[in-house]
């Protein structure tokens, strides 16, 4: 018998002992009864505590669990905690340096507050002082290539956490690195720059590292004049983009338009990338990512998610389509739906939702 | 036969005109949905803690009763404990906790384990196929006859809907026999309404299976729980095998004969109305409200009585509420009698003696020839 085998059967036999995947699953209630918050699928770890950056952002420190492997600046985790009964999950980059993690132990999440938000407003006070997370292990491929040469970084507002990871990394490390850096960082006013003085403390001790602030108050959102310096035809330079999604499909663009090779170019999306270039387009990307599959919805579409997926001939299991039976339950991954039924917005993370009354509101990522 | 038959219409389009007006309903549906949503605004922490805490006592119980079953070569009195934890474990995986998980009243936890789309329960039955034919043709068409294949599960003649046929004779010794084999009756209900393993197989299927899935989903739930019951225990504790066999074995009745008895309680009892798919058509929000009450009723009792029966015992806000977490039921029937008595609507429910007698009595009565005189008079 194969290992592959054994491992079936030994699945087939813990599914039929406890009607759970693992073992773990099934005495997850028992084992988070005397340790809360414990989960069989996630790294439970302590914020040990919570600074405030400025006025809209703060940065959780993190205590993670032994069990997390690490992570290369530049990567994200997936952040659980319970609110009201609830698990909620959400995306952010690690701010804080592998090199930083060796040393102490923790890492750092830089948080934007989201105004409507349900999460990020809520997080410091819930979380002040041993509060308990779930974590997930690093993911994500933003990360610094040590064989480019010639790096232009590109930040929009909190889009600036991958880049001081990787900023902290290079000033930590014993080795010096030889890589020519630009960091262009755009921000909404001069309270709005973060970690300046770190920024500052960098590029003095590295010549090689260079650092624009840019305040669009004065200098305006990024365009062709700022990027002249480096896109010069013979420039092997590489840019890394990281912000708001107008901003980086904005950048891309005015990239492509100079004629820089689209391998040169680095991004990060957190959710569906926009279909078309044209930022004017307000309608919502839906992604269904088992059939990978990608459409646009109408911005005044008031179609249901059900109706969506059954026009592209994805035929999700269905039935009332009047919300009653969760025949068409879906996890959504990641955006907004409206709900008929309730008439209420979704949180933003995953969740399960019905399709036959989820109506899209903004770029949706479905489990289908 | 003609005159009959136009007199039984008559009957009951009399009954059906005892239906409130559109308007009247309309107002009836609002002050539902208003208590819905009052009940929504309640759910949060407290239901998470509760249904974690009520998971824990089905593992601590299952766990228990497993080794307690074992222990019963010290004495007795200990398998029997046993066989009582287990039973418990099972009755409250099936129904405080699987039914209500997979109707999905706590899906809003995003919780992988106790989700509706991930749950699989302690039952022959497999979950996927358990929640199309329950949670979508007996939730969406109760008591419609036709439509709702829970009424008399294929099996019993339960009212005059349904022409009487000389096998109904026997129906009650059918009716103990399905009670005692409730969850193979679970597992085999789908592929006997897709008629699966007769040559008379449907042409049509809505199903959004194939036949062949349908096929293995059932072996392989079935192969599972004989496996763990009847084969993996037994064969651990091989000294006492048959102790630990026989142990299961009365667990499992336990469980199939509670379940059973809650469940005809639901919707066969005295009063009880049943509906013609032609009534229902285009049904408004306040109608189906209006028919789903009509078509369940209520057993009264303790806090442990609602809980052991998976809140079944408030089969009506059950019905109107599938997907609010069942905890909050007992409270809403005391608002959804009162909004009842305002719309005058029938709300039907009374202590479990009297519910499962008028079952027995509907069983029995229905196994004979209704005569034609009874029939006029029970108008």
């Amino acid at each position: 018998m194969t290992s592959s085998t054994l491992g079936k059967a030994w699945q087939w036999v813990m599914n039929s002992l406890t009607n759970h995947n693992t073992l773990a699953d099934y005495l997850e209630p028992l084992i988070n009864g005397v340790v809360p918050g414990w989960r069989a699928d996630r790294l439970r770890s302590y914020v040990t505590h919570v600074r405030n950056e400025n006025a809209d952002m703060y940065s959780l420190v993190i205590k993670p669990n032994k069990k997390w492997k690490g992570f290369e600046a530049g990567q994200y985790i997936e952040l659980t905690v319970e609110k009201n009964g609830a698990w909620m999950s959400r995306y952010f980059s690690i701010s804080s340096s592998p090199e930083y993690f060796q040393i102490t132990g923790l890492i750092e999440l830089s948080i934007r507050i989201q105004e409507q938000g349900r999460i990020t407003p809520w997080l410091p006070n819930a979380l002040k002082a041993n509060g308990i997370v779930n974590i997930s292990q690093a993911m994500g491929e933003f990360t610094l290539n040590p064989e480019h040469q010639n790096i232009c970084m590109i930040a929009g507002g909190s889009g600036i956490t991958p880049f001081r990871s990787m900023l902290q990394q290079l000033n930590l490390q014993s080795a010096q690195s030889n890589q020519n850096i630009t960091l262009m960082y755009y921000a909404r006013s001069d309270q709005h720059f973060l970690f300046e003085d770190e920024f500052k403390q960098v590029s003095n001790l590295n010549p090689l590292i260079q650092l624009n602030l840019m305040n669009s108050e004065y200098d305006g959102n990024i365009n062709q004049s700022h990027l002249d310096v480096f896109v010069k035809p013979e420039s092997d330079t590489h840019f890394y983009i990281c912000g708001p999604s107008p901003m980086i499909v904005l950048t891309r663009k005015l990239l492509q338009e100079a004629n820089i090779n689209s391998d040169h170019i680095h991004y990060e999306f957190f959710g569906p990338e926009p279909l078309s270039l044209d930022i004017q387009s307000e309608g919502a990307a839906i992604l269904f990512e088992r059939s990978n599959k990608q459409i646009e919805s109408d911005a005044d579409e008031t179609s249901t998610l059900l109706e969506i997926a059954e026009q592209n001939n994805l035929n999700p299991v269905s039935g009332c389509r009047m919300g009653v039976c969760h025949q068409c339950i879906c996890q959504k991954k990641s955006g907004v739906v409206y709900n008929t039924k309730t008439q209420t917005y979704s949180d933003t993370g995953a969740q399960e939702i019905q399709l036959c009354i989820s109506v899209p509101v903004n770029d949706v990522v479905l489990d289908l | 036969m003609n005159m009959q038959a136009t007199e039984l219409n008559k009957q009951d389009s009399q009954k059906w005109a005892s239906r409130p007006d559109d308007e009247t309903l309309n107002h009836f549906a609002q002050d539902l949905n208003e208590l819905r949503e009052r009940t929504m605004e309640k759910v949060g922490s407290d239901d998470a803690k509760y249904i974690r805490n009520v998971i824990r006592v089905q593992r601590l119980s299952e766990i228990a009763g497993r080794i307690l079953i074992v222990l019963g070569f010290l004495h007795p009195a200990y398998w029997i404990l046993g066989v009582l934890a287990l039973a418990t474990a099972k009755i409250l995986d099936n129904m405080e906790i699987g039914h209500n998980v997979m109707h999905g009243q706590y899906d809003w936890m995003n919780d992988p384990n106790i989700n509706s789309r991930n749950f699989e329960w302690d039952n022959a039955g497999d979950s996927g196929s358990w929640k199309r034919y329950h949670n979508y043709d007996h939730h969406t068409y109760t008591n419609i006859i036709g439509k709702d294949r829970d009424f008399g599960y294929g099996l019993l003649r339960l009212s005059d809907d349904t022409r009487w046929k000389p096998k109904n004779v026997w129906q009650f010794f059918v009716y103990i026999a399905l009670c005692l084999n409730f969850q193979w009756g679970v597992a085999y209900h789908e592929l006997a309404g897709e008629r699966v393993f007769f040559k008379k197989s449907r042409k049509a299927s809505k199903l959004p299976v194939t036949r062949e899935q349908l096929k293995f989903a059932f072996f392989n739930k079935a192969a599972r729980q004989l496996f763990k019951d009847y084969i993996f225990w037994p064969l651990v504790c091989f000294p006492v095998f048959l102790q630990v066999f026989l142990g299961n074995l009365v667990a499992n009745l336990l469980r199939d004969i509670w379940t059973n008895t809650i469940i005809f309680c639901g919707h066969f009892t005295d009063g009880i109305h049943t509906f013609k798919e032609s009534q229902c058509k285009n049904e408004t929000q306040g109608q189906w409200f209006y028919r789903q009450i009509l078509g369940s009723s209520n057993l009264e009792g303790s806090r442990l009585f609602h809980i052991m029966t998976g809140h079944l015992s408030c089969q009506v806000e059950h019905h109107l509420f599938p997907d609010v977490p069942a905890k909050h039921y007992p409270q809403m029937a005391e608002e959804v009698r009162a909004i009842c008595a305002k719309y005058k609507v029938p709300y039907n429910s009374a202590g479990f003696f009297k519910q499962y007698f008028s079952v027995v009595k509907r069983i029995v009565k229905y196994s004979f020839p209704t005569k034609k005189s009874s029939r006029l008079a029970s108008a």
